[in-house]
């Protein structure tokens, strides 16, 4: 028994026939389609048919141009053969309806290839397509294998938006623009490269000034050259970060005490944060270390065996600062330590006896070492008071501002005359910016060194604070 | 036999019709986020009425588990990395499957208005004119407008893209005709399916 089906919708309608499975059930769903018809009144006069392929192919186009729409992911179409109908975006709002139509009965040729139907669809008729199609796909009384088929486009079936060619044109200019910087360096001559080093500089201007109109290379200067060349390069091949102290014991010594005793300090409280997790030696390692004025470690070396075998459970040679310049000769000043990694968990740092403070070091510095213990010490409390408030105002007289941004304090040793017998910077700061307050003018060091020792003598605390504020107060506390 | 529990909670029957879309976690892709703020802000331009009627929905079709209540609806809806108080929080594939059912329905409602703008603007079109010459269609665009320069972070480079009236306008109206593709029968897993274009392997 024949039987129809219509989905009617404002611009669009849909017609089946076919027959029902059982010809005596009227309500036997329709199972085999003879023939679909799509009108679409407002857009188009001609009636779109066609059979089970070509109702297949409009709900897979049309339901696929809807996701589409809602998406704006395009879908490539999968199948083998060219699809009867199709769907594309137009300009503006409108939508392409394309339709391959094809005369009953006759083979697909070119001479009777009819040329493709292409109806503008509104996005309202459209909808009214697309809902057509989705009622047909959700009635299971026409054509129940005809279901909805949902699936998100996969990611490696998005074609991307941009065409080809605007694509490749950043990949393309930036070729372009190589290619021609390429061009244009090709002829810029490559630069020379001499490397100068200290030594040589020297002697060759020295060889070559008694004769300057000699333009031809002195044969003895290029092959001393030559030779610091190979030398240099054997060094640098030999230099590995940890044993190259040689190089750095030609380096000038650190020689202020203060200097010595901040990077000691540092350097220990550095090793030690280092260290901390490690696993334990089993004895004590002991290192050389050359320390740089900014408190860089530039060199180790070991200096008993168990320390080479166990160097690498120490934090040296992380801490180590590996130089840019690693065959020049070091020109800035050092300091050298012996670092001792105890056994116990402990890094103790001295500095070593190996660099001498020299003659050249400053008066100052000097006077700023460490003051003997005093065995003779005043008891009088008012002479401790006068003496406390002699030193405040001779201090004040010459104070002038400091550069210091913390507190700067020092230990100050009076004979009882009134005399400042020396002084001992107690905090790094101090140590280095003591050239800078008045105390090394108020030494009076021509009767201090020996005959002072059995006078009686007091320690004042003298304290220049980050506001500028002086302080003085007696070592021992107020009598 | 005895119960000592209640029965675990069951997910709405109502959503059962929208297939898990196979990502690899639970949590929804961006563009997802940001469609379905934009599609509920669109809603909302349409209908003064649009925030009680979507909070009314979850109600009706018992989806009051996963959108609970005017503020629940709000952090859903803050999930879109446009807006000027982005969540950090996913959206839940649950979640997200709720706020499609209620975009759907509230679509299905609005079908008749929706048609009458679009075909509106589709004459105007035609005659080269501007949408300000449709009274329905210039209300609903400058609502929209509003609604968005409101709430969404004019910092975000998704957001920029849409300074201008002509481009608001634009969005507004894709909008629109997205709306009226939720509307149909099948409308719901269209709308679905099609959030997960391109994300899915």
């Amino acid at each position: 028994m024949t039987v129809q089906r219509q989905y009617t919708l404002p611009h669009c309608n849909l017609v089946l026939e076919g027959l029902s499975a059982n010809a005596n059930d009227p309500l036997a769903p329709l199972t085999v389609l003879m023939n679909a018809e799509c009108h679409l009144p407002g857009a188009t006069d001609a009636t779109l048919t066609g059979g089970r392929e070509f109702l297949d192919s409009l709900v897979a186009a049309v339901s696929r141009y809807g996701q589409q729409l809602l998406s704006g992911v395009s879908s490539p179409y999968l199948g083998t053969t060219p699809p009867i109908v199709e769907v594309k975006p137009g300009e503006g709002a409108c939508h392409h309806l394309i339709v391959h139509q094809q005369s009953l009965g006759e083979p697909l040729s070119d001479v009777n290839a009819q040329p493709p139907l292409d109806i503008k669809l509104t996005t309202v008729q459209f909808y009214d397509l697309l809902e057509a199609v989705d009622q047909l796909l959700a009635d299971t009384q026409t054509l129940p294998d005809l279901t909805a088929q949902f699936q998100a486009v996969s990611r490696r079936l998005v074609q991307p938006t941009d065409p080809v060619a605007q694509r490749a044109a950043p990949a393309a200019l930036g070729a372009a623009v190589l290619a021609a910087a390429g061009l244009a360096l090709f002829f810029v001559p490559p630069p020379e490269f001499e490397p100068t080093r200290p030594g040589s500089e020297s002697t060759t201007p020295a060889e070559s000034s008694p004769n300057p109109l000699d333009t031809a290379p002195d044969p003895a200067v290029d092959e001393q050259s030559t030779e610091l060349d190979d030398s240099s390069a054997e060094l640098a091949a030999a230099t590995s970060a940890a044993e190259d102290l040689e190089r750095l014991e030609t380096a000038p010594p650190i020689t202020d005490a203060a200097t010595i005793a901040l990077l000691q300090s540092d350097v220990t409280r550095r090793l030690q944060e280092a260290w901390a997790d490690a696993p334990r030696p089993s004895g004590d390692l002991a290192y050389r270390m050359v320390v740089s004025e900014d408190g860089d470690i530039l060199g180790y070396k070991y200096e008993n065996d168990l320390a080479l075998t166990e160097v690498d459970n120490t934090p040296l040679p992380e801490l180590t600062f590996a130089r840019v310049d690693g065959a020049q000769p070091a020109r800035e000043q050092m300091a050298q330590f012996i670092a001792t990694f105890t056994a116990a968990g402990d890094v103790v740092v001295e500095p070593t006896n190996a660099p001498p403070p020299s003659a050249s070091a400053t008066a100052a510095a000097a006077e700023a070492e460490e003051l003997p213990t005093l065995d003779n010490k005043i008891t009088d409390g008012d002479r401790i008071r006068a003496l406390n408030s002699a030193l405040y105002d001779d201090i004040l007289a010459e104070l002038e501002p400091l550069s210091a941004n913390e507190d700067l304090r020092f230990r100050v040793r009076l004979a009882e005359s009134g005399d400042v017998v020396g002084y001992e910077p107690l905090n790094a700061a101090a140590g280095l910016l003591a050239r800078e307050t008045p105390l090394p003018r108020l030494v009076t060091t021509s009767d201090s060194v020996a005959p002072d020792s059995d006078r009686n003598q007091a320690d004042f605390q003298v304290v220049f604070t980050e506001g500028g504020v002086l302080e003085v107060s007696p070592w021992d506390g107020w009598p | 036999m005895p119960v000592d529990s209640p029965p675990a909670p069951q997910p709405p029957l109502v959503l059962d019709t929208l297939a898990n879309p196979g990502l690899p976690n639970d949590e929804c892709p961006r563009r997802a986020r940001i469609q379905l703020d934009l599609l509920l802000l669109a809603i909302e331009a349409l209908d003064l009425g649009g925030g009680e009627a979507m909070l009314a929905i979850s109600r009706e079709l018992a989806l009051e588990e996963l959108v609970k209540n005017r503020v629940h609806l709000w952090l859903l809806r803050g999930t879109n990395p446009m807006r000027r108080y982005s969540q950090r929080r996913p959206l839940q594939i649950e979640e997200a499957k709720a706020l499609v059912i209620i975009i759907c329905t509230l679509a299905r409602r609005l079908t008749v208005l929706v048609r009458q703008l679009l075909v509106g603007y589709q004459q105007l079109a035609d005659k080269q004119l501007s949408p300000e010459h449709h009274f329905r269609l210039a209300d609903y665009l400058s609502r929209f407008r509003n609604h968005f320069r409101a709430r969404m972070n004019p910092r975000r480079a998704g957001v920029i893209a849409y300074s201008t009236d002509e481009k608001l306008d634009e969005l507004a109206i894709q909008l629109l005709q997205q709306l009226l593709l939720c509307a149909g029968v099948l409308g719901s897993q269209r709308l679905w399916s099609s959030l997960f274009d391109g994300e899915v392997s």
